[in-house]
């Protein structure tokens, strides 16, 4: 083996991760941001901290002593959730601790919206999948986390499933978006064939493709189509499509809209 | 043909090692031999999208088109060897009659009139799809609306029939729990899903392809585990990502060299599969050749140890190009050009017995860039090797593996040698802790994963592994 005593590597490579290590606490970050009521305080460090062993005894605690379902959603659970999305957008947090932390908010979203009437308002139904003959879903399913998180209702209809299957299910429960995702170019096409099914029904949603043989030039290549290209994105523009954006001005605004993610 | 354990390595030393010579050369196609004296450039890609519509344009595609131009580029540009890699495209292997056969005789042919017309070394390794789907069945007879196990093993037998010089594999088995492994960063379920399971279903599979390549004088190649070690390695990414912590990658990696020797110790030969980056260990253990990717496959996968990759490799690949116009040619010609100039580099080496300063070159530009390619450097490499074959069961290989990763991280880091991030460094101090409480007991270990497991991924079925 080479004789490298003495060698200075840093003319060869620089560690830009070091330079750039966040080096402030999940504590320190959270504590700016957690909610002022004590209750909901405890409900919000439980999902940033991803105690998902106690976070439903704590929101029943919460409305025991007489807290708004609703609000313990709103004010404490999907704001811990957004606490945690800035760490992640910090490097502070990675993927594990999104998953165990959406994990802990559903739990205690499991629990609350037990008191709500008829449950709990979802802002809107999305279908996920990875295209026929496409076993590769691991992008699908932390993009369907992220969306249940975000309030959607997640219909996932797992991977390497059939055009047809795909477009019968949109038509059955109309959802407001529908996405694909393929890491294999001979198995992307299903992404146009689904759209193009959707426009000759009449149903003009917006179609997300992703993954990984993917890009943006080739869902923009047909109608219906909207990239995203990581998982983040996805609530972003399902965001955008809710308020009324349809697939064309999605495409217009994407650069804006999905901008940081 | 039933597993043999490799119980010793196969150098004495690590310094013993070097690109483009194994101790089990292989030698098939038209003149082509691994591990003999050169490295050998192996060329993937894939079809157009629409290509895949009817069998005649997906060979056209594959023969006319794909195969034509690298040959060429080979020829034109003076390389003496190629090596074609078709990774099926999944209608070959759902349909490997109609859309597989054409291909593979396709490009059996187009080579053999390469060869006769210029006298260029040439084969093609078909690699077929494993479209097994752990919720609908992994083995024979389980997938009964789709038949995708039987699919994997009639492709098999198919490409070897039809002409195949090589076959290999990227096999799923354990992904289902690898998948869980990465995106809540648990170790144990890492471990468990590619040096258990994973394991496991590759000494049944391997021993079913090899069984198939011997009847139609195919060489059984081997395998990667793209399916779950490269998954945690992209996700890791480079240093502007942070979905996964780069030291739980490398530990990762570790348990897929467990798993992926298993296709050898079923008896196939090699070489294995490219985006394998666990080579450089299964090449210290087994002396048998390996196809490695790094810098020349920019195009399909970048990560932290472009140029380490090559220090032992004896086929030198580019992963995967989607066939489409380049400025200098079609982009397999153009990347075909950049693997065969670092090929000729490296057997320049050779030629004029530089290689080992080559190697050390090649190590040493990447052995601080991240932990994965530190623990791939070869001498790190060669110490979990160690690690591996000092143990008799799939499970405490893969523990003793990813133990002697995790600590020599730990020493380097703690030498100043290696940097981490704070996460990176939190990871690796969990994964000592997990690593190290872990059973000595295999079967205790496998029940507890069992139980623990079968109520937290709903995909898991043990009876996918016998279990």
């Amino acid at each position: 083996m080479l004789d490298t005593k003495g060698a200075n590597f840093d003319s060869v490579l620089k560690r830009y991760d070091i330079l750039v290590d966040n080096v402030s606490t999940p504590e320190e970050i959270a504590k700016k941001m957690l909610p002022t009521d004590p209750i909901y305080k405890k409900i919000a460090e439980d999902v940033v901290y991803m105690k998902y062993k106690d976070i439903a005894a704590d929101v029943a605690e919460a409305l025991e002593k007489g807290k708004d379902p609703h609000e313990i959603i709103n004010e404490a659970l999907v704001s811990g959730m957004e606490i945690v999305s800035d760490l992640y957008a910090q490097h502070v947090y990675y993927l594990p601790e999104i998953m165990l932390a959406a994990k802990t908010m559903e739990i205690g979203i499991g629990v609350a919206e037990k008191r709500i009437p008829g449950g709990r308002s979802s802002k809107g139904t999305i279908i996920m999948h990875a295209v026929e003959g496409d076993p590769h879903d691991i992008g699908k399913n932390i993009a369907a986390v992220m969306m249940r998180s975000a309030g959607y209702t997640v219909v996932d209809m797992g991977r390497d499933v059939p055009v047809d299957e795909v477009v019968a299910k949109t038509e059955e429960i109309k959802p407001f978006m529908v996405s694909g995702t393929a890491l294999m170019t001979t198995t992307m096409p299903a992404i146009p064939r689904i759209a193009s099914r959707l426009k000759e029904k009449g149903i003009e949603i917006p179609v997300i493709g992703a993954g990984g043989a993917v890009n943006r030039d080739y869902v923009e290549s047909f109608d219906l189509g909207v990239y995203s290209e990581k998982a983040p994105q996805t609530p972003l523009l399902a965001q955008k499509a809710i308020e009324g954006y349809d697939w064309r001005k999605l495409r217009e605004e994407w650069d804006q809209i999905v901008k940081g993610a | 043909m039933a597993i043999k354990r490799y119980t010793k390595m196969a150098y004495a030393k690590p310094d013993d090692m070097v690109f483009g010579i194994a101790k089990s050369p292989v030698s098939y196609g038209f003149g082509i031999k691994v591990g003999a004296g050169r490295v050998i450039p192996e060329i993937n890609y894939a079809p157009r999208p629409g290509r895949e519509a009817t069998p005649e344009k997906l060979t056209k595609e594959y023969v006319d088109y794909i195969s034509k131009d690298a040959i060429e580029r080979a020829v034109t540009e003076g390389f003496p060897d190629l090596q074609l890699e078709t990774e099926w495209v999944f209608q070959m292997g759902n349909n490997s009659e109609k859309f597989g056969r054409p291909v593979v005789e396709g490009q059996k042919a187009i080579c053999e009139e390469m060869h006769e017309k210029y006298g260029i070394n040439l084969a093609v390794r078909h690699t077929i799809p494993d479209m097994r789907e752990a919720e609908r069945g992994m083995r024979p007879g389980m997938d009964k609306e789709r038949s995708y196990p039987e699919k994997v093993l009639e492709s098999a037998e198919i490409a070897c029939e039809a002409g195949a010089d090589v076959l290999s594999c990227e096999t799923v088995g354990g992904k289902e729990v690898l998948d869980y492994a990465v995106m809540t960063g648990d170790i144990k379920a890492a471990l468990f899903g590619i040096g258990v399971l994973g394991s496991m279903d590759m000494e049944w599979i391997w021993q079913e392809f090899v069984k198939i390549a011997k009847k139609h004088k195919t060489v059984p190649g081997g395998d990667t585990n793209c399916s779950g070690a490269n998954v945690a390695m992209f996700m890791a990414g480079g240093f502007l990502d942070n979905d996964v912590p780069k030291t739980f990658s490398a530990v990762t990696r570790t348990f897929a060299a467990v798993r992926t020797l298993c296709a050898w110790e079923a008896g196939a030969v090699g070489p294995d599969k490219d985006c394998g980056y666990e080579g450089p260990i299964l090449k210290a253990i087994a002396g048998k050749p390996t196809s490695q990717e790094g810098k020349n496959c920019e195009c399909a996968h970048a990560d932290l140890q472009g140029n380490l990759m090559a220090q032992v490799c004896d086929l030198w690949s580019n992963e995967s190009i989607e066939y489409h116009p380049e400025f200098g040619g079609s982009s397999v010609a153009c990347w075909l050009g950049s693997l065969g100039y670092e090929v000729s580099l490296m057997n320049t080496a050779l030629l004029l017995g530089q290689e080992k300063t080559l190697r050390d070159l090649y190590m040493y530009s990447d052995r601080f860039r991240g932990p994965e390619g530190f623990i791939l450097a070869y001498d790190n490499a060669y110490k979990i090797g160690e690690a591996i074959v000092a143990e008799d069961n799939v499970y405490l290989r893969a523990k003793a593996a990813g133990l002697t990763a995790a600590k020599l991280i730990d020493e380097a880091y703690s030498n100043g040698t290696l940097q981490l991030t704070i996460s990176q460094k939190d990871m690796l101090k969990n994964i000592l802790k997990v690593l190290s409480s872990l059973p000595d007991d295999e079967n205790k270990f496998i029940e507890d994963c069992v139980k623990q497991y079968s109520a937290e991924i709903p995909a898991f079925n043990p009876k996918n592994y016998e279990l």
